[in-house]
């Protein structure tokens, strides 16, 4: 125990020092991690609690940094009302569409969440009396908290992953619940667990609210970050891209989500410096986790761990 | 909202659908041999539709050849993947998302390559008949829109006759249906998964290449047929083929008489909320249970 302790202790320490050492825009790109693992937290939920594919990610996404844009720079609100006006209009929607959609099942949901995805990027696009459409909002301020004002990625880092903490310890709270036992009942048996008067279809809503929760949080943190939103940041890629970081990592680990979030914000940036050729370097290296690691990072690093493991306690007979 | 303006709407309509069917078509023979959604379907149409530009513009070949290249290209490539990926990940027993997303992956290379390879630009290949309109109550139709509805029908006549005459065609419905008993009787169950691939391959680049007249092929274009692709089969029923011929249709239909009764830029915000609210209120397609005998 408190050899974890121990470790916690050492990866905060590292975690509190990486904005100053690492130059600025790797200090960007954390930024960024901070931000996707949120928005991926609750995509991982639905997939590995309740194996759904949600592919409508960036719908929420954009509710949550249109709502920020909105607030602060149309109405001149304080940045915090943004954050919950996303948040608000993002769960009723999720309330309202998820409980039709959540009818389905298998790959008919998955397309169902793809044509939301869809039908949001292309009202983001029309509707530009609310959003700009390509011409997008600019000048979003920087979020300051009592006069600090976060307008540096080595600040704003620290006010990311924080909320990314406490998303994450959410999360936590959340699967280790009686919710999370229900979660867990309805994954392994359908029948099993209807028959014990679990509301099925009430409990996927609540997970997908979740998610949709995480996603507008993300994009309000995104739409402070980066201080100019417009469609382009909102479509069905956007999506995918969002859905690939459970995937890499592994849906059920919370340190895999991070470890997706690294890998979907650093790849691209590295091959990048290979020229015109690193989007196909990065489809290649997705194809390649799909088929060599099926389940994530981490369940790779599992199975590496429990191997070694395996041969330590053969050593010790 | 006059006669001519719906029935140029009906027209559009069609001609939009017979491309959707055509790459649904594609997308429920794969499904259907080998329960694998793909999202590269609109990828095959792309380059089945580059292929043929190349060949016709920098390798000179003559138009109906450089059109038999790009299909063969599409066929070829879809082999490529049931070899090269899906059969491996088969073996190991990979689950329904893990395919999905290994396509997904599949088409962000295929489309990335073809904007390195070939650029960003549009390429457009020449009408098929000619420049020449035809003209019903005001309503103008393309002689090239003509000859791609006649093709579509007739691509989806060979497929049903394909499914339903040929020995090839039943195997692979035998291998589709219960691999176990296709394989007792002598059926090559694998070797029948690569044919649905190839087929799929083979029906997309069609599409791809029939519709490049109309609108252009660049490497943006995969993700759109893809998903229009995708409803269309969701429409028919997803397991038949067919199907997805009547839900491309239907899915064009319904996008064209949006773009008059409401607005062009809503088109598919319709025509996803139409998919939306089909999957949920007919689970089963537009054909209901029935549809999933055609093929």
């Amino acid at each position: 125990m408190t050899r974890r302790l121990l470790w916690i202790a050492v990866a905060l320490v590292i975690w509190a020092m990486l904005p100053f050492v690492v130059p600025r825009n790797i200090a960007d790109l954390l930024v960024f991690t901070g931000i996707y693992t949120v928005a991926g937290l609750g995509i991982g939920l639905l997939l590995g609690h309740c194996g759904i594919v949600n592919l409508a990610q960036a719908t929420f996404y954009g509710l949550g940094a249109y709502a920020s844009a909105y607030c602060t720079v149309m109405m001149g609100l304080p940045s915090a009302v943004g954050f919950v006006v996303g948040a608000a209009i993002s769960m009723t929607l999720a309330y309202v569409i998820g409980r039709p959609i959540l009818r389905l099942t298998g790959y008919f949901l998955a397309l169902g969440t793809l044509a939301l995805s869809a039908i949001a990027s292309a009202l983001f696009f029309e509707w530009d009396w609310l959003t700009g459409g390509t011409l997008g909002i600019g000048g979003i301020p920087k979020i300051d908290i009592f006069g600090f004002v976060l307008d540096r990625p080595s600040r704003y880092y620290f006010f990311v992953w924080i909320v990314a903490f406490a998303c994450m310890a959410a999360a936590r709270n959340l699967v280790d619940s009686r919710t999370g036992l229900m979660l867990r009942a309805m994954r392994d048996s359908n029948t099993a667990a209807a028959s014990l008067s679990i509301d099925l279809q009430g409990l996927r809503t609540r997970v997908f609210v979740v998610c949709a929760l995480f996603g507008s949080l993300a994009g309000s943190l995104f739409a402070h970050h980066v201080s100019f939103v417009s469609t382009q940041s909102f479509t069905v890629d956007r999506s995918i891209s969002f859905l690939l970081i459970p995937v890499i990592g592994g849906a059920t680990s919370i340190p895999g989500i991070v470890a997706g979030a690294v890998f979907v914000t650093f790849l691209p940036e590295f091959l990048s410096n290979l020229g015109d050729i690193h989007q196909i370097l990065f489809g290649l290296a997705l194809v390649a986790v799909v088929v060599m690691l099926p389940d994530g990072l981490m369940g790779a690093l599992n199975r590496i761990r429990a191997r070694y493991a395996a041969r330590g306690n053969r050593n010790a007979d | 909202m006059t006669l001519s303006l719906v029935l140029q709407a009906v027209f559009a309509g069609v001609t939009n659908g017979m491309v959707y069917a055509l790459v649904g078509m594609g997308l429920a023979a794969i499904f259907k041999g080998s329960r694998v959604i793909n999202a590269m379907q609109g990828e095959f149409s792309v380059i089945g539709a580059m292929t043929t530009v190349l060949l016709l513009t920098k390798a000179g070949w003559p138009y109906p050849a450089a059109i038999l290249g790009g299909s063969l290209a599409g066929a070829l490539v879809g082999a490529f993947i049931e070899v090269a990926f899906v059969r491996y990940m088969a073996a190991k027993n990979a689950s329904e998302d893990s395919f999905l997303l290994l396509t997904i992956g599949l088409a962000l290379t295929l489309s990335a390559s073809i904007l390195f390879f070939v650029g960003r630009d549009g390429h457009l290949l020449p009408p098929l008949g000619g420049e020449g309109v035809l003209i019903v109550l005001d309503a103008v139709m393309q002689f090239h829109a003509l000859w791609l509805i006649a093709i579509g029908i007739a691509v989806t006549l060979l497929l049903r006759a394909f499914f339903h005459r040929t020995t090839v065609g039943l195997s692979m419905m035998a291998a589709s249906i219960d691999a176990d008993g296709a394989a007792t009787t002598g059926i090559n169950v694998r070797r029948m998964r690569t044919f649905t691939f190839i087929l799929g391959g083979l029906l997309g680049a069609v599409g791809g290449i029939l519709v490049t007249p109309l609108i252009g092929v660049d490497y943006q274009l995969g993700l759109n047929l893809t998903l229009k692709g995708f409803a269309a089969a969701v429409l028919g029923g997803l397991t038949n083929p067919l199907g997805a011929a009547v839900g491309g249709i239907t899915l064009g239909l319904v996008e064209s008489l949006a773009i008059i009764g409401i607005s062009s830029s809503y088109k598919d915000v319709v025509a996803f909320s139409v998919l939306i609210v089909i999957m949920i209120l007919m689970p089963h397609g537009m054909l209901g249970r029935a549809g999933r005998r055609g093929g």
